[in-house]
Parts: structure tokens; sequence; C-alpha cells
């Protein structure tokens, strides 16, 4: 009971950190963080699929552009307003997960994340020979989500989708559902002798996972007002996985909180130029190594372990 | 389409098929001993190739001993990975070792291309190649540092396949290969063998990266195209299998030779010629994700 309420009383303050910060920062904090919450809700995304359910991939980035290239299409050529364009970019994103959930059903571990290498590239391939279409690496121009809206407005509209998913996310996990992910990633065979319908959820998670990363990447999308191939690289999708790694796999929200401090303190070490990647690559190495629960994880632990002894000592 | 065009097209699909084989064999082995898929492999192949480029342009070195340099550099490294890196995989330690694995060697990868970046900077380099000029047989003209390269390519493959048969480390890595703990039972150490194989995985990939780096170019990235292909070539043999990776990389040569004459529009063709592969690699994996070697599990 003490320690839900420790934990409610956390996440509030950390909402109201994040609520605070455009009073206190420049705009130019303030556009890093926005763009730190597409990053929260892509690693987030990642990590509702690899942590809660086993299932590895590799294309997460690369949704994401396909859900910015959707939505931005849909817009410049069915002239939707950039709202039901986003809603396109979610749903192709997350069919196209639904049938790649689907086909790799027989698939696990290195194999599944052979496969969904190959589905990344051949979309960023794609991508880029399309130029006709998509303008190919010199970027398509994108409309605007708000009109002349000003960064501290894209700030909380992006805080408020992040919170609006990580609340989603957590509740689904909460469910039967995320009983039945977690049974799966526990042991398939297992899962499916007590009744639970192991290719529907295995499908299911897929398309939900996606359908998240569509969104998050419509969202900078129409952020960015740019949108070009590079971002459904392996580099890009390495970087995702840094940051669900570093705070987290296996809980959404650590992982979310990852991806907001990751892009701070990447933009915060600038000056050391390239070299902060590879501190970036060296401390995932080592938290994948020694701390597999991710930094928030562990500290969550940590206090969680105190709080326990301090109430037996009572 | 004339004769001469086939042929040439099929030499240069052969030339091409003996690059990706040493870079997939090296896969191959790692995940034939230690059923680990080496996501870095890729970025130890561009360490093969700054290995050489700092060999031959930086130290003088001439190019036949720029080439031994990065393959010990590699075989170093390799080890050095296994013991740090790969070792909680099997002896469990890691929670979930397949999940670890992947994601570990994906980081390693990550941290490699950035390093590597920052260390030599994002600029191509060209060292000297083992040969230079054209070669002509009959009509066909190829050039040479090419044909020199995947020459020492098809040498050192024979060499492997060799040792892989008659020597006793050979043998041993075959055997674990084959199943973990009879060879553990008859004293293998499956630890050093685990080792040695990752160094030999690691070496074949710097020895590839050595060959091509003067015949492209060396540059950071320069690995990301390759490894897709190696992981297309060890899917369709089947991974762990040292002959299906050997065929896959004659099939892929051979598709990529001539599937981009499929598409008429020759800048959309170019632009799409790294997707066949990625095409063959998911069509594989759906229909058959043993390949056409490897052998059946019940779930892949």
């Amino acid at each position: 009971m003490k320690l839900q309420t420790l934990r409610l009383l956390g996440l509030g303050l950390i909402l109201l950190v994040f609520l605070a910060l455009p009073l206190l920062l420049g705009d130019y904090w303030v556009y890093t963080i926005t763009i730190g919450f597409y990053y929260a809700i892509l690693a987030a995304s990642w990590a509702l699929l690899v942590g809660y359910i086993g299932r590895i991939s590799f294309a997460q980035a690369a949704m994401a552009g396909l859900g910015g290239y959707a939505s931005a299409l849909s817009v410049q050529h069915a002239g939707l307003p950039p709202v039901l364009g986003l809603a396109a970019g979610v749903l192709v994103a997350g069919a196209l997960g639904f049938v790649i959930g689907r086909l790799t059903l027989r698939l696990h571990g290195a194999y599944l994340g052979l496969t969904t290498i190959a589905f990344a590239e051949i979309l960023r391939i794609t991508a880029t020979a399309e130029y006709q279409l998509t303008e190919g690496s010199r970027g398509l121009q994108v409309e605007p989500l708000l009109q002349d809206g000003s960064r501290s407005e894209y700030y909380y509209l992006f805080l408020a989708v992040t919170v609006a998913c990580l609340a989603l996310m957590t509740w689904l996990l909460r469910s039967r559902v995320g009983l039945f992910f977690q049974s799966i990633r526990e042991d398939e065979d297992g899962a499916a002798s007590l009744g639970v319908n192991v290719t529907l959820w295995k499908t299911v998670a897929f398309a939900i996972s996606t359908a998240f990363a569509g969104l998050a990447g419509g969202l900078y999308a129409h952020f960015v007002q740019l949108i070009t191939p590079s971002m459904m690289s392996l580099q890009e999708m390495g970087i995702v996985l840094a940051m669900a790694v570093i705070g987290g796999f296996h809980n959404v929200v650590f992982a979310a909180l990852g991806g907001v401090s990751l892009q701070v303190l990447l933009e915060g070490l600038r000056e050391l130029g390239e070299w902060r990647l590879v501190v970036f690559g060296l401390i995932t190495l080592l938290i994948l190594r020694l701390m597999p629960n991710g930094v928030f994880g562990t500290v969550a632990d940590v206090l969680t372990d105190r709080l326990r002894k301090s109430g037996d000592d009572k | 389409m004339s004769l001469v065009a086939i042929l040439e097209q099929a030499l240069n699909g052969l030339i091409v098929s003996s690059f990706y084989a040493l870079a997939a064999l090296g896969l191959a082995i790692i995940f034939g001993v230690l059923r680990v898929v080496n996501f870095a492999h890729g970025e130890l192949y561009m360490l093969g190739g700054y290995a050489y480029f700092l060999a031959v342009a930086s130290m003088g070195l001439p190019p036949v001993v720029g080439i031994v340099v990065a393959a010990a550099a590699l075989a170093a490294m390799g080890a050095l990975v296994e013991w740090l890196l790969i070792r909680p995989v099997y002896d469990g330690r890691a929670d979930r070792p397949e999940e670890y694995s992947i994601m570990i060697t994906f980081a390693l990868s990550i941290l490699l291309l950035n390093l590597a970046n920052s260390l030599f900077g994002p600029w191509p380099r060209r060292p000297e190649p083992l040969f230079r000029g054209g070669v002509e047989i009959g009509e066909l003209i190829v050039s040479g540092d090419r044909l020199a390269a995947a020459g020492v390519a098809v040498v050192l493959i024979a060499v492997l396949l060799a040792a892989l048969r008659y020597t006793w480390a050979g043998r041993a890595v075959r055997a674990v290969s084959q199943n973990r703990e009879a060879a553990a039972i008859f004293g293998i150490s499956v630890t050093r063998v685990g080792m040695l194989a990752f160094a030999t995985g690691a070496a074949l990939a710097g020895l590839a990266g050595a060959l091509m780096g003067p015949v492209f170019n060396v540059v950071p990235p320069m690995g990301v195209i390759p490894v897709i292909k190696a992981y297309v070539i060890v899917v369709l043999g089947g991974l762990g299998s040292i002959p299906g990776a050997i065929m896959g990389a004659i099939i892929l040569g051979q598709v990529e030779s001539f599937a981009t004459i499929l598409i008429p529009d020759p800048s959309r063709a170019l632009a799409y010629k790294d997707a066949y592969g990625l095409v063959l690699l998911v069509g594989i994996l759906l229909l058959r994700p043993q390949g056409l070697f490897g052998t059946k599990e019940r779930r892949a």
C-alpha cells in the first residue's frame, strides 16, 4: 500500500518537473526535450514488445518513419488535416506491424531480429528509391501540426501525448492482456497449454507496438516539418535500443524516461562531438552487462528494497 | 543480352560472392559454436579495413603483411569480445541469454561504429590494393584489384575448410557445433572452443574488410551493407552451416548481379539493388527458416 503511494508520488513529481520545465528553460532546450518525447514514445513502444512479450524487433525506427511518411503524404495528397494524417500513420504502421507479427509467428530470437532488420531496410530503401513520392534522401517537407504553434505549445502537446501513450500502455500491461504477454515471454508452450491464445496475442503485441511507433513518427514529422529516410536507419534503431536499455526495457515508463534523458544528455554533451556517441555506446554495453534492469529500474529496485526493509524493522 | 555481357555479369557475381562468403563464414562459425548471431560483424569487417589501412598507409608495410596484421588484430579483438561480453550467454549469468546476445552485439556495433567515426574521422580512405590494373580473360575485362582480392578470398576459404576438416581445433569446433554436451563429455573445453570460434569469426570478418577496403573505400559505415548480405547468406544456407554459407554466397552474388536488369529505370534499379537480398532473406525465413542446409529445429 505504502509502496503504491510512493510510486504514484514519484510519477507525479516527475510529471510536475516536466510541466514546469518550459517556464525555466530557453527555446532551444524546450525544442530538445520535445524531440526527447518522440524518443520516449518510441523507446517505450519497443520496450512493450521486447520487455513484456519477449519478441525482439529492429524495425521500430523504420516503423516510426513509415508512420511519419504515411501521415505526411496523406496530408499532402489527400488534403487531410494533420490530426487525421497522424491517425492514418498509426493505422498504416499498426497494419504493417500486424502483418509482420503474423508472418513471423514461428520465429524468435536471432531469426526474428534478422527478419525485422530485413523489413526495416526494405522500408528504408523503398523510401529512398521512390523519390517521386518521398523526395528520396533529400527529405520531404511536412505540414506543421499546429499552425504557427510556439515551441512551448508543441512541448505541452507532446508531453500530453507521451503521458497518454504511457498511461494506455500501462493500463494494457496491467490488464489480463499484459499477463498473457508475460506468460508468452516466460513459456510459450506453457501459456498455450493454459488456454492463452498465443498466436493472437503475439500478433496483437506487434501491431500495438508498431502503432505507437507510427504515432511517434507522425508527431515527429509534423513537428520538425522534414522527414528523411535516415530516420529509418539501423543507426537510429541503435539509439532507440540504447535509450530503452539504459532506462530499463522491462518497464515502459523507465524506457520512456531513458528516451527523454538521453536525448537531453546527447544535446548537452555536444562539445564532446562524436565522442558522446562512443560514451553512449559504452554505457549501453556496461548496463546490458552489469545492470540488466537499466538505470531507472535499478534505482527503483533499490528504493523498493529499502522501503521493504524499513517496513520489516517496525 | 549478348553472351559476353551474361558472362561478365556472372563473373562479377562470382567475384562478389567470394567476398561475401568470407564475411558470412565468420558469422556461420560463430553461430554454429555459440548459437549467437553476431550483430557487430559488419563493424569487425570495418575494423579489419582500418587495421589494413593503418598497417599499409601509415606504417608503410607491404599489402600482404597488412592483410596478416588485420587478421591478427581482429582475432585478438574477437577473443576479447567473447571473453568480456559473450560469455554470460552460456555460463548462466545472463537472465535471458538469447535476448542478451542480440542486444549486446547490436550495442557493440553501435559503439564500434561511433568509435571509428571519432578515431579515424568520417572521410573515406583508400589504402594501396594488393594489385593494380586490369586483367583480360578472352573478351572479358576485369579490374585486377578485385580479381586479386577474390583470389585471396578463395584461397583463405579453402584453408579454413581444410583446417576445419583436418586439424584438432577444427574438429573440436565442428564437434561443439553439432552437440555441445557430447563434445564437453569427450573432453573438449567448450569455453575455449567458443573463444576460438569468435576469434576466428572476427578474423574472417577482418580479412574480408582488409581485402575489400582498398577495392571500395575504408570508411566507418563500410560494414553496414556487407553485413546485411552476410545475414542473407547465412540464413539462405542455414544458420551455422559452413557449406550452406558458401552456397548462399554464390546464389546471392548471382541474384544481385542479374536481378538489377529486371527493373528498366536504371537509377531506381541501382537504388533497389540492396533490397533483393533482403526480400530473399524474408522469404527464406518465412518459408524455410532452417535454410537450404541447416538442421530443422521445432521452432526457429
